[in-house]
């Protein structure tokens, strides 16, 4: 058997390899076989039946072993009935017609099939206008019905699967793509058939409903419109819609998206952004995206306190005042101050960040990176470089994740590391409880919070198993994050996990290296850059006179107190957080739907986003404020984004050769996907914007030796509350997002059941926390999963917790409040 | 003439074991497990050239070849899920003569080198399966099943398995998938069972009928098999007749009887001596087959049948005299069908779902000549496009029917079942 | 030229003129007299309702697809059977025809899978502002058949109105 076999499809010759299906085989010479069932990623199911062709094989004959031949050509026989494209696999010297007369008239016979039970619905239908059915039935489907329309079968319209997902019963096709995609790829398999025949349906068995991270998914492949999202419903027809490109700005994997706007008369006759659709980068997010990227990506953008006038404080009120007054004011302020700080978070643009670092420089200011997850030093000279892709990772490598809980914090990522483990990759999970990512591990590792960085550290001992297996992969990459860990611990745990990965070669090149699960969309850019956190916030802002705070909340998120002496706050910001209630200077920033630039994600990759809305208000983008700042300092800044990627490039040894031209290259994608062949890959958008670029391996010469210790460990009669990330929690990103309100729901701690039982706590009580001087009311969830002596307590759930700066961890002494 | 497989009528109180033993029980299962090699047993099953009796007819010892050597473990699943309209031979078996079927399934068990068998049966069969499991049980005890059989290194279990009442899970691949406790829908094929069946698994499965034949062959050998019946399909068969005769039942008989003689004399004729109309010959999933002289003296064999445009398959024979309306009888396969279809492939599902509505209005005398036109080509629509067999055969009924009958379509009257 | 012909011409052409008298005037006195439209007029947009009062539009914004003008907006919601415009899900909440760009073509019509829109035969639009010429959906809602009394959104009992295309039969012109 040959690697490679070459057949004919409808005349033009294609060389696949061996194994392919035929359907796939097509799309390579643009051949488009209809399909409803089959999908590049789910695979096979032949249920549909639409992808009948005819297909022939040339006669061998047995004596030889070679094809007979006729008049030179090998004679191909054909076989009786038309055969499924979706379950056929290719072979040496076949030849496939998917137009001869028999194919087409397969093809519509079986389209007249799924049309005796589709309702007529298409004008109200959702799909309409970029529904594979529609399409199909356009290309193939017989004019004229022969079906009696009193017959027609009718079912329930309007079948909510969960607050997110809405089901219309009549117009399923029963094709299973969102069952296979929810069973095979999600790998949470929460709705399935119940019934038979014609009356199958999909029915959601979880609680609350259709209860996974990836559920919109399913809506974008369903090739008709049974699967709608609460979201969109009825929010404009598909082709009133403008397009943009878009990097989702909700966690560091950077999900390519596409933006959906449209001119509204419900919003004042604005455009707005009307839904989140998946964009193909088969490097990052494949065709999907999580829940929280689709309906919470763009919310908060369109809230009513954004912020769209400069401000200031004069006597106490902010007053509205001119741009040219706000920037005159900002200049003096930040030139007569000694030392001025600018403290920023990776909510920024490399572009806002680059600026910003050069008005610093001219300035002799401090910059601060607003984090609480440290080690973005290490990931910058050990982090994935140019030409990395977890895809290629698969049998013979190696993908280690500590101390964070990927489903929560970066679901792609979950997802993707999922399916390498099914390739044969080993997965070892390290983590002081119960993930979900663990079912898929090859090795769990459990450790007591507090050894986070001794048990990496034992890991490298050469006679370790762990350490064998580093030893001997092709290829390692190590996920870390911060759960338990404050910044001191994280770079600690970002420490081990290098020494791991340089101890056994892991590192400068492609598929290999540390990749740190950031909470926001370009800390890894703002780490690149040079920005670094700092320990104790609160002496910054008890001994400087100026601080220029920027994309950062440090008062809301309890980082800093703010005393009767403060400094003076510039707070440059899209939403009235807490941090501008106590601002000096208020400048209205633009959403990132409302400007461009990049964002560099956690696997170091700039990618590019487009300006999809009008700004609001009198908002302006980051980089141009920071740059007519500098231009009062007599520093002439760059207020083209794309001048400042050149200067960026220029000045930054990782971004070397990145320019906007660079990260808008596409190059042909597999599966190739198509608006206009939605019935292949789903209403999916194809990615003509960009699939961006990686940063360089950085020059490694030395590590910083790993100190640090790890996280509090819990004590005898004390319990330790621990902070870890949820996907849907209370943050304004989210928050904003009213769909998403049900899921997020209230603040819930999490506790042993032995734990409960010695404090005398039963499941559900409500009780009243309090932590670092602040208080909220909780519901206590009692959970086998979690070691005892300690307390899971969300971040970002109406409870301030931050430990960059304070002790990482904080005990709670029990007082039972009743 | 004395019984292969249905010994019990000739034997009484077959059931129990200690009579079985005395009748010649396990001999053969002792003579297969203590002297004979595994590749021999299948060779011998090959060369008596015993089919599959569950329709199909594939040879069973070709099936048994086909396994696959490089992947284990192997398993054998017997198909008790006895769910086509007309057959009601393996009930019978697995009531009267389950010990013979047993020793059936561990021939072939040891044929395949499996060490679990399971026994599929219909949900409705559940009293059978307490049966057969107390029978599982005794045989164990007994040294016959279980650890050790007949002292050797052989080692099989046997489960019994209820499914939930679908007839798809007569299709060897949606059985299996019930079996893995997955929704009960066809699979894609190839690979075929004893390349990848339960679990991924080389699998035989095979019909009770086929397993009891495995005691008497090894008994008497293959020659002797071959014997029996014609030389296009040899063996005896368990022929279900039923329909407007008057001695409707089971009766097992050598392949090459003709329909005159299963019907007439063994039969008893119609009822009321009207004149025989049309025979299907397989259930409800067979082509109608014109009754006129020619047929009723056709043997009956896989070949002869197959030359009359219908198949045996499982030899369900229905007969249908002159009192029955076609337009009902299609309407009541077509109900079947509907109600059946798993749903997994669109021809089966939305066309049974047409035709059914179209049987219906011309059954009624409310359809039109346009109407059975319609019928007929919303079949011939379905044929060679559906996942697994039944949604193919769901159409032979009409098709045949509107062909050879088209007097019954014609003009329309209320006509009742009589 | 003849001596004669100029004055035989003028009195040809006088003749003309005094034939005239006799024939009735064809002048109509608009505005306080119109002409009637002829059937297949296409003059200002109508949305009909249903005898029950609920409207035909379904806010499908087909007609602002087949618009070659782009003068229709149409923005959609969803129904409940406490607040129903329209039988089945989908309602048009806003609708809007800018009658400064309709082009009267009649394509919106054709495209209407209910019969919702029609062209009347009303041709008097003035405007004395442009925002005046952008007519909205209860300028364009006819008012409510005779007998009926309830006003859109009604409510309804579940389950009664679930259909939003009606079972029509094919036009047979």
């Amino acid at each position: 058997m040959t690697d490679r076999v070459t057949l004919t499809i409808d005349g033009k010759q294609v060389t696949v390899p061996a194994g392919m299906l035929v359907v796939d085989a097509a799309k390579k010479v643009a051949v488009h076989i209809p399909i409803f069932c089959y999908h590049p990623k789910l695979g096979s199911a032949a249920m549909c039946r639409q992808c009948l062709v005819e297909v022939g094989r040339p006669i061998i004959d047995h004596a030889t072993g070679h094809p007979e031949l006729e008049d030179g050509f090998p004679r191909i026989q054909f076989s009786a009935k038309l055969e499924t494209a979706c379950t056929t696999l290719v072979s040496e010297g076949m030849v496939v017609l998917t137009q001869s007369e028999r194919a087409r008239k397969g093809q519509k016979e079986v389209l007249e099939f799924l049309l005796t039970s589709h309702p007529l619905d298409c004008p109200i239908c959702d799909k309409g206008g970029e529904c594979p059915l529609q399409n199909l039935t356009m290309a193939h489907g017989p004019g004229k019905s022969r079906f009696l329309f009193d017959e027609k079968h009718h079912a329930e319209k309007q079948v909510p699967l969960g607050e997110l997902i809405f089901l219309d019963r009549e117009r399923c096709i029963q094709c299973g793509r969102c069952v296979r995609f929810q069973e095979n790829v999600a790998g949470e398999p929460v709705i399935g058939f119940y019934q038979r025949g014609r009356s199958m349906d999909i029915v959601s068995f979880s609680e609350p409903g259709f209860d996974s991270v990836f559920s919109g998914n399913t809506t974008d492949i369903c090739p008709v419109g049974a699967l709608t999202t609460a979201d969109f419903r009825f929010g404009a027809r598909p082709w009133e819609l403008m397009a943009a490109a878009s990097i989702c700005s909700q966690c560091a994997v950077g999900c390519n998206t596409t933006l959906n706007t449209r001119r509204e008369a419900r919003s004042d006759g604005q455009i707005v952004v009307k839904r989140v659709m998946p964009r193909q980068n088969e490097q990052v997010n494949e065709l999907w995206i999580c829940d929280k990227g689709r309906f919470a990506g763009y919310h908060y953008t369109e809230r009513d306190d954004r912020l769209l006038k400069p401000q200031v404080r004069r006597d106490d009120k902010f007053r509205s005042v001119s741009w040219d007054a706000a920037f005159l004011q900002a200049a003096e302020k930040l030139q007569d101050a000694e030392k001025p700080v600018f403290l920023v978070s990776g909510r920024l643009s490399n572009e806002d960040l680059f600026n910003l670092l050069q008005l610093a420089d001219g300035l002799g200011a401090e910059t601060l990176l607003y984090t609480n997850m440290g080690g973005g030093d290490l990931t910058g000279m050990v982090g994935l470089t140019s030409g990395s892709n977890l895809a290629d990772l698969g049998l013979g490598d190696v993908i280690l994740v500590v101390a964070s809980d990927l489903q929560e914090e970066a679901p792609l990522w979950w997802l993707r590391i999922k399916q390498a483990a099914e390739r044969g990759a080993m997965l070892i999970v390290v983590n002081p409880r119960e993930t979900k990512l663990e079912k898929h591990a090859d090795y769990v590792v459990r450790y007591a919070y507090g050894d986070e960085i001794k048990t990496i550290q034992d890991m490298n001992k050469a006679t370790h198993k762990i350490h064998k297996v580093f030893a001997k992969a092709a290829n390692a990459v190590i996920f870390y994050g911060s759960e338990g860990l404050g910044l001191e611990g994280s770079s600690g745990l970002a420490g081990a996990c290098t020494s791991l990965l340089v101890d056994t070669g892991h590192y400068a090149r492609p598929n290999n290296g540390l990749v740190g699960v950031w909470q926001r969309a370009n800390d890894q850019g703002a780490w690149e850059l040079g920005f670094r956190p700092v320990k104790d916030l609160q002496v910054i802002f008890d001994k400087s006179e100026v601080v220029y705070i920027v994309g950062a909340d440090p008062v809301g998120d309890g980082a800093v107190r703010l005393k009767k002496r403060k400094p003076f706050m510039i707070v440059q910001e899209l939403l009235s957080t807490d941090t501008v209630g106590h601002a000096d200077l208020v400048l209205p920033a633009r959403a990132f739907t409302e400007r461009e630039g990049t964002y560099t994600s956690g696997e170091r990759r700039v990618q590019r986003f487009y300006q999809a809305v009008p700004p609001r208000g009198e908002s302006r983008p980051d980089y141009e404020i920071v740059a007519e700042i500098a231009a009062r300092l007599d520093t002439a800044l760059e207020r083209e984004p794309g001048l400042v990627m050149d200067q960026l490039a220029e000045h930054i040894p990782a971004f070397g050769g990145i320019s906007y031209l660079k990260v808008s290259e596409v190059v042909e994608q597999w599966p190739v996907i198509n608006r206009s062949e939605l019935f292949y890959g789903g209403a999916v958008y194809e990615n003509t914007q960009g699939l961006g670029m990686q940063l360089r391996p950085a020059p490694v010469t030395s590590f910083p030796v790993s100190k640090g210790k790890g996280g509090l460990r819990p004590k005898e009669g004390l319990l330790l509350a621990v902070p870890v990330n949820k996907l849907y929690d209370q943050g304004l990103t989210v928050l904003s997002a009213p769909l998403l309100r049900e899921r997020i729901g209230e603040l819930k701690v999490c506790m042993n059941p032995d734990e409960a039982d010695r404090l005398g706590f039963e499941n559900g009580a409500r009780l009243r926390i309090g932590l670092n001087g602040n208080n909220a009311k909780a519901l206590l969830v009692v959970d086998p999963t979690v070691p005892s002596g300690i307390l899971l307590v969300p971040r970002s759930m109406g409870l301030p917790i931050f430990e960059a700066g304070m002790p990482v961890l904080s005990k709670v002494r029990k007082k039972v409040t009743g | 003439m004395t019984h292969i497989l249905l010994r019990h009528r000739d034997i009484p109180d077959l059931d129990k074991l200690a009579v079985y033993e005395k009748q010649g029980g396990f001999k053969a299962l002792k003579k297969v497990v203590t002297g004979m090699r595994p590749e021999a047993v299948t060779q011998l099953v090959m060369d008596s050239g015993l089919r599959g009796r569950g329709g199909a007819g594939f040879p069973t010892g070709r099936k048994w070849m086909f396994v696959d050597k490089n992947n284990w473990p192997h398993y054998v699943v017997v198909n008790a899920d006895e769910s086509e309209p007309g057959t009601f031979k393996d009930r019978e078996i697995l009531e009267s003569n389950p010990l013979q079927f047993l020793e059936g399934v561990a021939i072939a068990a040891f044929a395949v080198e499996a060490h679990t068998a399971y026994i599929y049966l219909r949900g409705e069969f559940w009293p059978i399966a307490a049966e057969l499991d107390k029978r599982i049980a005794a045989m164990e005890k007994a040294g016959y099943l279980g650890k050790r059989v007949f002292g050797t290194d052989y080692t099989l279990k046997v489960h019994t398995h209820l499914g939930a009442g679908a007839y798809i899970c007569g299709e060897e691949t949606a059985l299996l998938e019930s079996l893995e406790g997955k929704r009960g829908q066809p699979r894609i094929r190839p690979p075929f069972p004893p390349v990848s069946g339960l679990y991924g698994k080389p699998t035989v499965v095979n019909n009770v009928e086929t397993l009891t034949n495995l005691p008497p062959i090894i008994n008497n050998g293959a020659d002797w098999y071959k014997s029996l019946g014609t030389a296009d399909t040899v063996g005896v068969k368990i022929f279900c007749l039923s329909g407007r005769v008057r001695k409707p039942g089971n009766y097992e008989l050598p392949f090459g009887i003709t329909f005159r003689e299963l019907i007439y004399e063994h039969g008893g004729g119609i009822i009321d001596g009207v004149p025989i109309k049309a025979i299907m010959a397989a259930g409800a999933s067979s082509a109608l087959i014109l009754a006129d002289d020619q047929t009723l003296d056709t043997p009956l064999d896989y070949g002869s049948v197959h030359r009359l445009g219908a198949e045996l398959g499982s030899a369900s024979v229905i007969v249908l005299d002159e009192t029955v309306r076609l337009d009902w009888l299609i309407d009541k396969t077509m109900t079947f069908f509907k109600h059946e279809s798993c749903g997994k492939c669109t021809p089966c599902r939305d066309g049974s779902f047409w035709m059914k509505h179209l049987t219906e209005r011309i059954r009624d005398g409310n359809g039109s000549a346009e109407d059975v036109k319609l019928l007929d080509s919303v079949a011939r629509q379905m044929q060679g496009k559906c996942l697994c067999a039944l949604g193919e055969f769901s159409t032979q009924a009409v098709v045949s029917s509107i062909e050879k009958f088209p007097g019954d379509f014609g003009i329309k009257r209320k006509v009742s079942a009589s | 030229m003849r001596f004669g012909e100029p004055v035989l011409e003028l009195v040809r052409g006088m003749w003309i003129t005094f034939k005239s008298i006799f024939e009735r005037p064809v002048t109509v006195q608009y505005p306080e007299e119109k002409r009637p439209v002829r059937p297949r007029f296409r003059g200002r947009h109508v949305l009909h309702r249903y005898e029950n009062g609920l409207e035909k539009c379904i806010g499908c914004s087909l007609c602002s697809a087949a618009c070659p003008s782009d003068a229709i907006f149409v923005e959609a919601a969803e129904n409940t059977d406490e607040a129903r415009y329209s039988p089945g899900e989908r309602y048009a909440s806003t609708y809007e025809i800018n009658m400064l760009r309709c082009i009267y073509c009649g394509f919106c019509e054709d495209a209407c899978p209910t019969e919702a829109i029609t062209l009347g035969d009303n041709y008097e639009l003035t405007f004395t502002d442009r925002r005046d010429a952008i007519y909205d959906k209860d300028m364009l809602i006819e008012p409510l058949p005779a007998g009926s009394d309830e006003l859109t959104p009604q409510k309804v009992k579940p389950g009664v109105h679930t259909r939003a295309v009606p079972e029509m039969k094919n036009p047979d012109d």
